[in-house]
């Protein structure tokens, strides 16, 4: 539950949404960020310890270049309500069939 | 049944040889409800509150709070479904309706009511943003993520 406090926080924040929704697209480094965006090279390293922290992206040290990207199970906390019981109630429903059979009359 | 207009519901439908009776003890026997849906301390009585219990996620404290609204016995079951965080609450209603079919079996209706589409995106007005996201990169990350389970 506080997790996914955590990760609607770190979302919030428009310029960490485009940070991530860049780093949907594919691996990066906070230099190719800056580059992108017009936010100073701290701000970008705290933008993705924020959503590091969060368990939104997942860093890869290579020599002196740390490289982020989107670490896909962070995103389950923000799968809609709707999703999850679409396979929820099939299932169990699955389940309650073979319980009628097991049962007595 | 009509929703209101910015809510979504899953509606389901199942045609059983087990006759009303015995799918309505499914429905509302907490021993049987553990067995198929999730531990309960569920009374069909209009009024009644209770709760369906599953194991928590980080996420989700895996409780489910419900009240009874309707009750008509063997045929028709209605109770609010209340869950997740503040941050995301989830505030439904599941309907259940058994119908007698000429073979002695049930026709068994599920509806649960009253989803608010990506509620978990609205918190800060940027609903469109994330649709659109949600229709480009997320969805391709979501994808490669179903092979892990969860």
């Amino acid at each position: 539950m506080q997790r996914q406090d955590t990760v609607f926080r770190a979302l919030a924040d428009p310029s960490r949404r485009a940070i991530f929704e860049r780093l949907t697209r594919g691996e990066a480094a906070v230099k190719d960020i800056t580059a992108r965006f017009d936010i100073s090279q701290p701000a970008v390293s705290q933008h993705l310890a924020t959503l590091r922290r969060a368990g939104l992206v997942s860093e890869r040290r290579d020599g002196r270049l740390v490289y982020y990207r989107v670490d896909p199970k962070g995103l389950r906390p923000l799968i809609d309500w709707i999703v999850h019981y679409q396979a929820f109630w099939p299932e169990h429903l699955d389940r309650l069939q073979a319980l009628l059979k097991e049962m007595d009359a | 049944m009509s929703a209101k207009a910015d809510t979504q519901s899953i509606a389901l439908e199942y045609d059983l040889p087990h006759p009303p009776a015995k799918v309505w003890r499914a429905l509302t026997d907490p021993k049987l409800l553990a067995s198929w849906l999730m531990a309960s301390d569920m009374r069909p009585l209009v009024g009644h509150s209770f709760s369906f219990r599953a194991e928590p996620t980080p996420w989700w404290d895996g409780i489910v709070h419900c009240e009874v609204l309707e009750m008509d016995l063997h045929k028709r079951l209605r109770y609010t479904w209340r869950s997740g965080p503040e941050s995301s609450p989830l505030d439904t209603m599941v309907t259940w309706t058994l119908t007698p079919t000429p073979s002695g079996g049930t026709r068994l209706a599920l509806e649960h009511s009253g989803f608010v589409p990506g509620n978990a995106f609205a918190f800060d007005g940027a609903r469109k943003g994330w649709e659109r996201m949600l229709g480009e990169g997320l969805s391709e990350v979501l994808a490669r993520d179903a092979g892990s389970g969860g």
